[in-house]
C-alpha cells in the first residue's frame, strides 16, 4: 500500500502527498470544512452556491480563464459541496501538475465574486434546483431527510431554499468564504506520480500559505450540532412518479469512528449488496415484490445515515415495507453466519482495493481523512475491518438498524 | 501498452494486457450483436438475454454461480448495448482461478430457466416504466424515434413493452445460439493469471466455440430528416435535444466530429458550456452526447431550461448549430480541441477497467487496437476547414425533440418553426 506522507504549512494547513508510480495522472483535491451544515438559517445553499461562484474567476483569473487554462494542459477539474465540507480538485498529466496547482490555489482561496457573476451564476444555481425538482426520487429522498433529519442541517437541502438564493449577497458570500476557508479548516491533498515534482517548495509560497494562521483568527465556528434522527412514518404522493418507493433512514456513529464505518459498510453489504444478500435475495430474487432495493451507507461527521430504497408498484408497498422489517428483524434476532460475513468482507475490502486504483480517489479519500484530522494510512481501514465479525455486529451495529428506529417514508404516484 | 494478442482454439482473439500496481484482473468478453441485432417483434431481447447469462451456467446455477461471484468479492455485469453484448468481471487477481472459467460459459452455456426468465423479464419492464419519471429519457426516447425510426438504433436496449412481453426461452434460445457469431474479442487487463488460456477454456469440455474476431461492417443506418417532436409533462424546466444521426466510429469524417464533439462540450471552457451556461445563465445541464456506434451514431446536443426561457434557450442552441454550418472554429478552439481529445484519452485509461474496455470496443468495431493511437496522430494534422466540412456533410439536418409544460413547447416550437432547420 502506497503510505501517505503528512506535513503542514508554517501558517498550519494540512497537506497529504500519495505516490502512485503507476497512475497516468496526478490529482489535486482541495478540501475545505465548508459544506451546508455550516450555514446559519440565511445563509441556506450559499456553501454551494460559492462553490459554482469560486469557477467565476479570482483576483487574477479572470471568469472562465482556470477552465480554459487546465483544460488546454489536456486536464479537467471539477467540485463538490457536501452536507460537513467542500473539495475542489483537478486531474493532470505531472508535467502540468505545478502550473494547475498554482492556477487551483489562486482560483479557490482569491474568489473574486463579481456581482454581473454573481447574479448571472444564481440563474445557474436556480436552474440546477429544478432539475433535481423535476427528479420524483430526488424529491423523495429530500422529503425523507427533512422529516428524518427535524431541523438538523443534513434534513435540508445543499442547493438551498429558493428564497434564500433569491437574497444572496457577493458580501454574505464573501463573509462565508472568509469564515470558512481558513488555515485551520483546509487540507490540499496530491495523489499520482509525485516522484520528480518538488510540490511542497511551491507551496510555501502559494496563497495557500497566506491564509492567516488560526492563532491570529477568531475562534472557529461552533460544529453543527449532533444528529438525532427522530423514527417515525410518512406517506408522500407525488406526481409524475411511475413507480412507488419506500425510502427509510437510521442513523450510524459518525465519520469520526471509521471503524465503525467500516462496520457499517458491512452490515449494508450484507443485507443489500449482490443477488445472495439477505434483502435483495428476499425481496427481488424469491418474493420478487421489488424492481430493486439499495441501501447506502452515507459517512457524515455529525452522524452517518444509513439511507434504504426500494422500487416497487405501489399495491405491493405494504408488503414490501413488511418484508424489509421481517428481515431486519431476523437480523436482530441472530448474529450473521460465517459464510455471509467472509461475502460482505469480500466485497468491502475488494470495493476499497478498486478505489485504490485511481487517483482521484485516492486522493478523495486521504483528504478528507485529513480534513478532519484523521491520520490513518490505507491498509488501516482493512485491518478495521478484519475486526468485525457476527457477533460483534451484532452486538454493536445490527441494533442500531432495528426497524423501529428508522424513518420510513412512503411515496406513491399521485 | 503492453499488450499481447493470442487466438482462442475455436478462433475468439484474446488479448492481454499486463500491467504493474494493484493486484485487480478485470476481464471484457464483447460479441457483437447487441439491441441492433433484435429481431422484428423481438425488440429487448439482447438485454433480457445478457441478463439472463449470469444466472445459471455450465455446472452452476443462478444461485450458484452468484455465490461463487459474491463470495470472491467480485463484480460481473452483462449488459447489451446498441452493438454488442458485453461480458464483464473484476476481481482480484488472486480469484481470476475460480472465475475466469465462468466468462466463457455463460456465453457458450447459459442455462435459459423460465422462472430466471420470468423475473428478468419483469425487473426490465419495471425499470421500463420507472425510466419515465426522468424528463429527459423521456426527450431522449422520442429524439431516438426522430433519428432511427423503427431502425436498429430505434429502441432502448430494454425494449419496447409489448413485445419484451412476449420474449420467453425459445426466442432467448435462438439468440443465444448466434452468440459470438457476427465476432467476438476476449481482453484481459490487470495481473493476467499463468495459463490464461487454460483457464478460460476450462468447463467447456474442450469444446472451445468457433468464433472469428469481428471485422469491419457497415452499421445500422439513420434517418435523414429535420423533424420535430414534442411531449407535454408538467415539469419545472424544458428539456431540448437537438440532434442528427452522423457516422461510425472509423469512418474518414469521425474524427473531425470527434474533435467537434471536444470543442463543443467538454469541460467547462466548451463551446455550448460557454454560451449557454456562463454567458447566459440558461441552465445548469448541457453537453453533447456522441457515442461510437458501428452504424449512424448520434450528435445531440442537450439542456434543461427553465420553462419561461424556452424561446431564449431554443435559438440559442440552433444558432449554435447553425454556428458550426457556417463558420470554421479558430485556431486556437481547435488547439484547445485536441487538447481536450488527448488528455480524454489519458483520463481514459487509469483503470485495468478502462483499459480492457477500450481495447475491446475499439476490436468490436474491427479496428486495429492501436486505433486511439493512431487517431491522436491523425487528429493532429486536421485543420477548421476540415472540421467545419465534417458538419456540413453530416449535421445539416438536425432534429428537435422537447419535453416540458405546454406553454414552453409552443415557444420552443416556434423558434423552431421560424429557423431555417425546419424547412
Amino acid at each position: 500500500m502506497p503510505e501517505p506522507r503528512l506535513s503542514s504549512l508554517s501558517n498550519g494547513t494540512n497537506l497529504v502527498q500519495i505516490n502512485l508510480p503507476q497512475a497516468p495522472v496526478v490529482c489535486l483535491d482541495l478540501w475545505c470544512r465548508a459544506g451546508s451544515a455550516w450555514e446559519n438559517e440565511a445563509e441556506s445553499g450559499l456553501a454551494h452556491f460559492l462553490e459554482h461562484m469560486v469557477f467565476k474567476g479570482s483576483q487574477t483569473l479572470e471568469a472562465g480563464e482556470f477552465d480554459l487554462q487546465v483544460e488546454a494542459l489536456g486536464g479537467n477539474s471539477n467540485a463538490a459541496t457536501g452536507f460537513d465540507d467542500v473539495h475542489y480538485h483537478v486531474l493532470i498529466t505531472p508535467e502540468a501538475a505545478p502550473k494547475a496547482l498554482d492556477l487551483l490555489l489562486d482560483l479557490v482561496l482569491q474568489p473574486r465574486l463579481d456581482a454581473a457573476d454573481f447574479a448571472m451564476e444564481r440563474q445557474v444555481v436556480l436552474e440546477e434546483l429544478a432539475q433535481s425538482e423535476d427528479q420524483p426520487e430526488e424529491v423523495a429522498f429530500q422529503e425523507l431527510l427533512r422529516q428524518a433529519c427535524c431541523g438538523h442541517a443534513y434534513g435540508l437541502p445543499i442547493l438551498g431554499r429558493r428564497e434564500a438564493l433569491e437574497a444572496h449577497t457577493p458580501a454574505a458570500m464573501a463573509a462565508f468564504h472568509s469564515r470558512h476557508y481558513r488555515a485551520d479548516r483546509c487540507c490540499l491533498a496530491l495523489a499520482g506520480p509525485l516522484a520528480g515534482l518538488d510540490l511542497l517548495e511551491q507551496l510555501q509560497a502559494s496563497p495557500l500559505a497566506q491564509l492567516p494562521a488560526a492563532e491570529i483568527l477568531a475562534a472557529p465556528p461552533p460544529s453543527p450540532s449532533p444528529l438525532q434522527l427522530q423514527p417515525g412514518q410518512a406517506r408522500l404522493e407525488l406526481p409524475r412518479l411511475e413507480a412507488a418507493r419506500l425510502l427509510m433512514a437510521w442513523q450510524l456513529p459518525g465519520a469520526a469512528d471509521q471503524d465503525a464505518v467500516m462496520g457499517g459498510d458491512l452490515l449494508t453489504t450484507l443485507l443489500a449488496e449482490g443477488r445472495r444478500s439477505r434483502l435483495v435475495e428476499r425481496l427481488r430474487e424469491r418474493l420478487r415484490l421489488v424492481e430493486s432495493i439499495d441501501l447506502d451507507l452515507n459517512v457524515l461527521e455529525s452522524g452517518c445515515l444509513v439511507l434504504l430504497e426500494a422500487v416497487c408498484e405501489a399495491e405491493q408497498l405494504s408488503a414490501v415495507e413488511q418484508e424489509v422489517r421481517r428481515v431486519l428483524l431476523e437480523l436482530q434476532e441472530s448474529p450473521p453466519g460465517e459464510l455471509e460475513m467472509q461475502r460482505a468482507r469480500r466485497l468491502v475490502g475488494n470495493g476499497y482495493r478498486f478505489s485504490l486504483e485511481v487517483a482521484g480517489s485516492v486522493a478523495a479519500m486521504v483528504g478528507n481523512s485529513n480534513l478532519w484530522q484523521r491520520r490513518h494510512n490505507l491498509q488501516q481501514p482493512l485491518s478495521w475491518l478484519e475486526g468485525w465479525d457476527g457477533q460483534r455486529l451484532s452486538r454493536e451495529l445490527i441494533p442500531l438498524l432495528h426497524p423501529d428506529r428508522a424513518f420510513s417514508l412512503q411515496a406513491v404516484p399521485a | 501498452m503492453n499488450a499481447q494478442q493470442l487466438n482462442l482454439p475455436g478462433g475468439c482473439p484474446l488479448w492481454l494486457v499486463e500491467r504493474s500496481g494493484p493486484a485487480i484482473l478485470s476481464a471484457k468478453l464483447w460479441l457483437r450483436g447487441g439491441s441492433s441485432a433484435d429481431a422484428a417483434g423481438e425488440r429487448g431481447a439482447a438485454q433480457l438475454l445478457a441478463g439472463v447469462l449470469s444466472r445459471g451456467c455450465g455446472q452452476l446455477s443462478g444461485d450458484a454461480l452468484a455465490d461463487l461471484v459474491e463470495g470472491c468479492g467480485a463484480g460481473l455485469r452483462c449488459e447489451a448495448a446498441e452493438d454488442g453484448t458485453l461480458l464483464s468481471l473484476k476481481c482480484a487477481s488472486s480469484d481470476a482461478e475460480a472465475l475466469l472459467p465462468l466468462l466463457l460459459q455463460m456465453a457458450c452455456q447459459p442455462w435459459l430457466v423460465d422462472d430466471q426468465i420470468d423475473l428478468e423479464r419483469q425487473l426490465n419492464l419495471q425499470t421500463l416504466q420507472r425510466q419515465r419519471e426522468d424528463p429527459f429519457q423521456l426527450a431522449h426516447d422520442q429524439l431516438r424515434g426522430l433519428l432511427y425510426g423503427d431502425g436498429p438504433y430505434g429502441h432502448d436496449p430494454l425494449g419496447v413493452d409489448a413485445e419484451l412481453r412476449a420474449l420467453g426461452r425459445p426466442q432467448l434460445q435462438a439468440v443465444a445460439s448466434e452468440l459470438g457469431q457476427s465476432g467476438a474479442v476476449l481482453v484481459l487487463a490487470g495481473e493476467i493469471p499463468n495459463a490464461v488460456e487454460e483457464l478460460l477454456l476450462a468447463g467447456l469440455d474442450g469444446a472451445p466455440p468457433s468464433w472469428r474476431a469481428p471485422e469491419r461492417q457497415t452499421g445500422p443506418a439513420g434517418l435523414q430528416q429535420a423533424a420535430l417532436a414534442s411531449s407535454q409533462d408538467d415539469t419545472e424546466q424544458l428539456v431540448l435535444m437537438l440532434g442528427c444521426t452522423t457516422t461510425a466510429l472509423g469512418t474518414p469524417q469521425a474524427l473531425a466530429l470527434r474533435l467537434l464533439h471536444c470543442h463543443l462540450g467538454v469541460g467547462m471552457s466548451s463551446r455550448l458550456f460557454v454560451a449557454l451556461r456562463e454567458e447566459h445563465g440558461l441552465a445548469y445541464d448541457v453537453g453533447v452526447h456522441h457515442p461510437a456506434r458501428i452504424g449512424d451514431a448520434p450528435f445531440v446536443f442537450h439542456l434543461s431550461t427553465g420553462s419561461d426561457r424556452a424561446a431564449e434557450a431554443t435559438s440559442e442552441l440552433l444558432r449554435e448549430w447553425q454556428r458550426l454550418l457556417e463558420e470554421p472554429i479558430s485556431e486556437a478552439e481547435l488547439a484547445l480541441a485536441l487538447a481536450k481529445f488527448r488528455g480524454q484519452e489519458a483520463l481514459g485509461r487509469q483503470t485495468s477497467s478502462q483499459i480492457a474496455d477500450r481495447v475491446a470496443l475499439l476490436l468490436g468495431h474491427g479496428l486495429p487496437a492501436d486505433f486511439a493511437d493512431q487517431s491522436l496522430v491523425a487528429a493532429a494534422a486536421l485543420t477548421p476547414a476540415d472540421l467545419q466540412a465534417a458538419a456540413r456533410e453530416l449535421l445539416g439536418q438536425p432534429s428537435l425533440s422537447l419535453c416540458g409544460p405546454t406553454h414552453a413547447l409552443k415557444a420552443a416550437e416556434a423558434v423552431w418553426q421560424a429557423s431555417g432547420f425546419s424547412r
